[in-house]
């Protein structure tokens, strides 16, 4: 029981990672369709950044902060090469965050090497009926509930929010009524490397990232984004829950190597079921 | 050809995998240009082929039977895993390619008969009954001769009955299906035809390194054949040859520059992400037709004001 308590806690915590790259991948998708492939690259960012400016003697809180805003500046460079010239179609716009998410390979290795960094979260662990449980996880847990509530409102609640939520819905009619959905479009892909760069400093403490993590977490990260038809924040959250709950189960239950393939087959199905649901007619029509 | 025999050897071993990169990248242009379909794992064709072909003739079966098999397994996988697969369009389906490569190097790491993270070595040299291939000369003709084959059946499916249909589903898939075309069929055998190209390449890879492990497939392998079929001209063969020859000759040359004294140990790597990343993003910027269609429209434009 207590072995199921601590995988499970931990299934949560890796989730919340994907739930937050899932819903960086929602935030501009749904509102420019473009799926960003980039996406894993703000995490990558904002996990070494931040251990590098721990390791320049910047205080735990105000390095993490300063990594987000790295991963945020990287968000809108993607943003205006992917959509900043006029009549790129989405597809051809995902073939260009692929080349930046090379090309941030470059970068990131000629910034911090090739070899995996990580850097001390918080510290210390207790129990909790008889599971002993990493006081990072919680803090995973908790950060990425009050980003989830904090996404909510600002959707909800905030003009920017509602423009963002009104181009998603018809680009035309939001241009129409005066909103500048190129604008919008850049602030979703800086939303994007917001979501991306939590999820990084997060995340980093409890496995190392290089800069090819990049690919387990995009692809992770789409996954969990592909549970709400790339639409949905929520669905989002949820499916990335999910994702890492079954992840964790298999790597405690059954053997640690075969996490991929569940979380990936999981993602097959789920897209080949939603594909037979949708008429041929109605995706090209959008 | 002719440069296969002319090339000094230091030169032949780039010769080769050019040849090779040259095979995947046309059944690439062929899936992206005409069936408008993305696929971010073809290194996964290329990987059963190779591993085709490597367990064969490592069992003893004559190469020349592993070769051959080497393209029908790869086009028998991408049927099976194609007929859910290809439900999936635009990035749905880039993704599940993605996530096929993906599985297949995580079972290919775990599964011993295959040689697991380790692989397979000893992958005895390609040859016929009694003769041999020894030298790298003979493989790059080898590979050549294939990459003649590929061009030869790309060629006569684009212009064939069939190859109309998959021109029309490139534009709409509702409008051609309203035209009598099989759209499902017709996809699948595109997407079949580009895993056979890549199987071939795979196979012939495994004969000339004599090794493979799910390390020589790596994603980024996938990423550099869309790149090469992007900048090169979707859609068009030589504009696929053209464009794997530039990449892996400009790659080429970056590596030599990379590894030369006082360069920092990252450099060849870094350079070959830059180059890769750069020329795809600036060829879907500004030159969304691809190299070769590019040129030739300059060069028919010229012709025109000349006359």
């Amino acid at each position: 029981m207590s072995a199921f308590l601590s995988y499970l806690i931990n299934g949560l915590a890796v989730g919340c990672g994907f739930a937050l790259i899932g819903s960086g991948l929602v935030a501009v998708h749904r509102v420019t369709r473009v799926v960003n492939f980039a996406q894993g690259m703000f995490a990558v960012v904002a996990g070494l950044s931040a251990a590098s400016f721990l390791n320049a003697g910047l205080p735990h809180g105000v390095a993490e902060v300063a990594a987000v805003a790295v991963a945020v500046g990287a968000g809108l460079l993607v943003g205006l090469l992917a959509i900043g010239r006029r009549g790129t179609d989405p597809l051809s716009a995902l073939i260009i965050t692929l080349g930046i998410g090379i090309l941030a390979y470059a970068v990131e290795v000629m910034i911090w090497g090739d070899q995996p960094r990580s850097f001390p979260g918080l510290g210390g662990a207790f129990t909790l009926a008889g599971a002993t449980v990493q006081k990072q996880y919680l803090l995973v847990i908790g950060v990425t509930a009050v980003t989830f509530t904090a996404l909510g409102l600002f959707f909800g609640r905030t003009y920017a929010g509602k423009g963002l939520t009104a181009c998603a819905s018809n680009p035309y009619a939001a241009q129409v009524i005066g909103i500048d959905v190129r604008r919008m479009g850049l602030l979703a892909f800086g939303l994007g490397g917001a979501l991306g760069g939590i999820a990084g400093v997060l995340v980093t403490p409890l496995q190392p990232i290089s800069f090819d993590s990049e690919v387990t977490l995009i692809v992770n990260g789409f996954a969990a984004a592909v549970f709400g038809g790339l639409t949905r924040p929520g669905a989002a959250l949820a499916g990335g829950l999910v994702l890492g709950v079954a992840e964790a189960m298999v790597a405690g239950y059954g053997k640690a190597s075969y996490q991929i393939e569940v979380a990936l087959g999981l993602m097959l199905a789920i897209m080949i079921w939603q594909a037979a649901r949708t008429p041929a007619l109605q995706e090209e029509a959008v | 050809m002719a440069l296969a025999a002319t090339l000094d050897e230091g030169r032949l071993s780039v010769f080769i995998l050019l040849g090779l990169a040259a095979m995947v990248t046309v059944g690439v242009s062929l899936l992206m240009g005409y069936a408008g379909q993305v696929s971010l794992g073809q290194a996964a064709f290329y990987a059963v082929g190779g591993y085709t072909a490597g367990l064969m003739s490592v069992h003893g079966l004559p190469p020349v039977l592993g070769l051959a098999a080497a393209p029908l397994v790869a086009a028998l996988f991408a049927v099976v895993i194609g007929i859910p697969l290809l439900r999936l369009r635009g990035h749905h389906l880039a993704f599940a390619t993605l996530a096929t490569q993906l599985i297949l190097l995580s079972l290919a790491g775990e599964l011993e008969f295959l040689g697991g993270s380790i692989g397979l070595q000893g992958i005895p040299r390609f040859g016929a009954g009694p003769l041999e291939l020894g030298g790298d000369r003979g493989y790059a003709f080898l590979t050549w001769a294939a990459v003649a084959v590929v061009v030869l059946v790309a060629r006569n499916v684009i212009e064939s009955r069939a190859g109309r249909g998959l021109r029309a589903l490139a534009t709409s898939e509702i409008a051609a299906e309203s035209a009598g075309v099989a759209v499902g069929r017709a996809k699948l055998a595109v997407f079949a035809l580009s895993a056979a190209f890549a199987g071939l390449a795979g196979g012939i890879y495994a004969f000339y390194v004599g090794y493979i492990a799910p390390g020589s497939f790596p994603v980024l392998l996938s990423i550099e054949y869309v790149v090469m079929a992007v900048v090169g001209g979707l859609g068009t063969i030589w504009g696929a040859l053209a464009g794997a020859t530039a990449i892996v000759l400009l790659v080429q040359l970056l590596n030599n520059i990379g590894t030369m004294e006082g360069m920092p140990s990252y450099a060849p790597s870094v350079l070959s992400y830059a180059v890769y990343s750069i020329l795809l993003i600036a060829a879907v910027l500004f030159l969304p037709g691809g190299l070769v269609p590019a040129v030739r429209d300059r060069l028919a434009a010229r012709g025109t004001k000349a006359a």
